[in-house]
């Protein structure tokens, strides 16, 4: 059984080794009542990244979801546009973030409809995002979690500014100028922030850094993420949400560097 | 049955209840609150920092809320159950006043709380929350609860992550604990300390906290709550600020009775 | 097909075309066949008083309970189906406590006097899963008189669930003559000496017996005492001063 690791104490499984380090096993229960079934994630993808810069807002996510170990699907996307100025990065479980696309789809259909017939206001950034996380927190209290982590990025038009918020399964939200789930957390939000206070200072009232700039940080983060988390792919997207609306990159990967790994010893096959 | 406790699942005895992998819906998301309560006035603050283990989630969020014209809730533990308990909290003040055609005082906020929290005692709200503000009577007022509702008036209390560091501090500095009068001179009665006293106590409190406690730092929000008639002077006057401070004057969210929030932010350590 | 107005009293929720609902209407006759009731406002508290029918010598008259205590500071006293108001006021003192263990206070009279009308309404055919309590309207008419941060309060409600506030109303078979007589007699500084004796003044002009301890009944609601039905003592003390 997957034990929680302290300390922290996360239900979220950042290096997700579900399934194949312990592959649960049918177990019989009708003789204790039924088992509460709890759903774990199985197909499932890593880190998401977020940055804000001076013309809005950015989202990277590489494109593999992985069976366990298993790097299963290679070129599947896990950055979703909402509407025009609203766009979601999600990590954690696939089939999940599958049925969350179908839901917020429909709903924004049911919302672009209403904007046909009068001057209905499009959900904003904020709406969309205090919606997932009345989803999220409502499924968690019914013990019945959307197994994943969302980055939710985009432009308010009323406030002419970028959004940039959180949300998982637990249903815990909270904002910043830059954001990372799971193993990025770890890995690369120390970079993102080194970046990020660099020009716009601690308390962020200096300039915010370049859509350049921004866009370099997030490509360097995704090689480390891509040199140190075994659940990465050297393949990933990067989605720019503006005042002009959102676009989502070509996949694209970094350039990486090798060459030390002849020189290694102590790993692997060679005896020597 | 120790011996088979590591069995493979397929010997394992089925007449013992299965091992559970069980989704766990709570969380710590560390900081720490505390409020203090004077004669005529009321100090909630909480600091700002929301962790996760070893990681910092943000350096703002919000722990400390206005409810309304003379109370202030700070709230700590688990952010996803405070964030909600706090709405649950705002619409039943809501529907309170269409009903009732008032504000709904600070005690009966305080027993709408313990009814609020206990109605989930078998699957809390894992919140420690702390009620600040003006009492009935005028005076400044602390209720403190657990996060199924026991709660009891008091002159201060200190909360979460940090409450074993501050809660001691302010026994001492508050209720006097450990102190003896000089002969011949007053007795000590506690929450009758002025508010610059207070709040440099406030300020004391976050600062150490965050030098020990890591999950405590980065900025500080200080709600001050004063009865109708105060003088602000203690408060307003620049130079009784520490450098860095800022104060600013929440407006009445409803009629006003005349009571007056104030909210004071400073920054901490972000390390 | 023809539609008579018996048509539209066959459903206790429907409009007739003038756009009356006969038997609510009718409700409201079944309380003028009740005993004449009286509720006065004073600065110092509420005075309610009531007439009690004693049709047989043998009737045990302190049998009758026409004032009911709702809450420390809360009382009321009906005219009309009595036996209907049991359901109010258990309501009453129900709503009454709940918000005292919700809220840590005293519920406020308009508040007490809203759930109490709030039922009012509950009757007719009841569609699944709603919560339509009776068949019939209630036949009685309520005076909730309390006190609460407002002041000393005096409520009437009604079968419509309608609720008024007033500084004096008399209901039952007597009211109009009775109201009249609180019209010309009420004044806001009354005392509660003075509105004592004028309740009963006004119940004496009203009544078909002779008004003795026996046959009225008199209660206050006060800031001292809270809700408080006289004793035979105090009630005698006050019909003696109206002989003089």
């Amino acid at each position: 059984m997957w034990k929680q690791r302290s300390p922290g104490q996360s239900s979220f499984n950042d290096y997700n080794t579900f399934p194949l380090p312990q592959t649960q096993r049918v177990q019989p229960s009708y003789a204790h009542g039924p088992t509460f079934h709890t759903q774990q994630p199985l197909v499932t993808g890593t880190s998401v990244l977020g940055i804000k810069f001076d013309k809005g807002v950015m989202i990277a996510a590489d494109n593999l979801a992985s069976y366990g170990s298993l790097a299963r699907f290679r070129d599947i996307q896990r950055l979703h546009p909402l509407g025009q100025h609203t766009l979601i990065g999600v990590a954690g479980d696939m089939s999940d973030y599958q049925w969350l696309q179908k839901e917020l789809d429909a709903l924004l259909r049911e919302e672009d409809a209403l904007a046909l017939t009068d001057s209905h206001p499009s959900l904003s950034p904020k709406n969309i995002y205090q919606l997932l996380s009345n989803l999220f927190y409502a499924r968690r209290s019914k013990m019945n979690p959307v197994w994943n982590a969302v980055l939710v990025g985009g432009w308010d038009k009323v406030k002419a500014e970028s959004f940039l918020a959180y949300v998982d399964l637990l249903g815990t939200t909270y904002t910043a100028p830059t954001l990372a789930t799971g193993f990025g957390a770890h890995l690369a939000q120390p970079l993102l922030r080194e970046a990020y206070e660099a020009k716009a200072g601690i308390d962020g009232t200096g300039p915010l850094l370049t859509q350049e700039e921004a866009e370099k940080v997030l490509e360097d983060c995704m090689k480390v993420l891509f040199y140190r988390d075994a659940r990465s792919i050297n393949k990933f997207q990067i989605a720019t949400i503006t005042a002009e609306g959102s676009t989502i990159s070509d996949s694209k990967s970094a350039d990486t560097y090798w060459a030390f790994a002849e020189g290694l010893r102590g790993y692997g096959a060679q005896t020597q | 049955m120790a011996l088979y406790s590591n069995a493979p699942a397929s010997y394992a005895d089925h007449t013992s209840a299965p091992i559970e992998h069980r989704f766990n819906p709570y969380s710590d998301n560390g900081g720490s609150i505390l409020a203090i309560a004077g004669k005529d006035f009321s100090v909630i603050a909480g600091d700002t920092r929301q962790s996760e283990g070893y990681n910092i989630q943000t350096r703002y969020a919000r722990k400390v809320w206005q409810l309304t014209d003379k109370a202030v809730l700070a709230t700590n533990g688990f952010a996803a159950d405070g964030n909600n308990f706090v709405k649950r909290v705002k619409q039943r003040l809501e529907w309170y006043e269409h009903a009732h055609h008032k504000p709904m005082g600070l005690k009966s906020i305080a027993r709408m709380i313990q009814t609020m929290l206990y109605a989930k005692r078998f699957f809390p709200y894992y919140v420690y929350n702390i009620l600040g503000g003006i009492e009935e009577d005028g005076s400044g007022a602390v209720y403190s609860f657990d996060p199924v509702g026991s709660y009891e008036r008091e002159a201060c209390r200190a909360a979460g992550a940090a409450q074993s560091l501050i809660q001691p501090f302010l026994d001492n500095q508050i209720y006097f604990k450990n102190q003896t009068p000089e002969t011949g001179s007053e007795p000590f009665i506690p929450g009758n300390l002025p508010l610059s006293t207070v709040l440099s106590l406030v300020v004391d409190s976050f600062t150490s906290a965050t030098e020990r406690h890591i999950e405590v730092g980065d900025g500080m929000e200080i709600y001050v709550v004063m009865n109708k008639g105060r003088t602000t002077d203690d408060l307003l006057d620049k130079k009784k600020l520490g450098p860095g401070m800022e104060v600013e004057e929440l407006g009445a969210l409803g009629e006003g009775g005349g009571e007056r929030t104030f909210l004071v932010r400073a920054a901490l350590k972000r390390d | 097909m023809f539609m008579t107005r018996s048509e539209y009293d066959r459903g206790v929720n429907t409009f007739s075309p003038e756009g009356r609902l006969f038997q609510v209407e009718y409700a409201m006759e079944a309380i003028k066949l009740g005993s004449t009731t009286v509720g006065i406002t004073t600065p110092h508290g509420v005075v309610l008083a009531v007439e009690k029918r004693v049709p047989s010598p043998l009737l045990e008259s302190s049998s009758i309970e026409k004032i009911m205590e709702i809450d420390s500071h809360l009382g009321c006293a009906m005219s009309g189906l009595t036996a209907d108001a049991r359901t109010m006021v258990e309501h009453a003192r129900v709503t009454s406590q709940m918000h005292n263990f919700t809220y840590d206070e005293r519920i406020g009279v308009e508040s007490c006097t809203q759930a109490v009308c709030d039922l009012a309404l509950r009757f007719g055919e009841s569609v699944e899963d709603d919560d339509a309590l009776m068949s019939r309207p209630f036949g009685v008419a309520l005076l909730i008189a309390g006190i609460d941060e407002k002041g000393p309060q005096l409520y009437h409600t009604d079968p419509s669930g309608t609720f008024v506030r007033y500084d004096a109303k008399a209901i039952g078979s007597g009211s109009d003559a009775a109201q009249q007589s609180l019209q010309d007699a009420f004044h806001k500084q009354m005392t509660l000496l003075e509105a004592h004796s004028l309740a009963l003044k006004v119940l004496k002009q009203v009544m078909e017996e002779k008004l003795d301890e026996n046959n009225v009944q008199l209660a206050q609601v006060t800031n001292e005492k809270g809700f408080e039905i006289l004793g035979e003592k105090e009630l005698k003390e006050v019909i003696e001063t109206l002989a003089a």
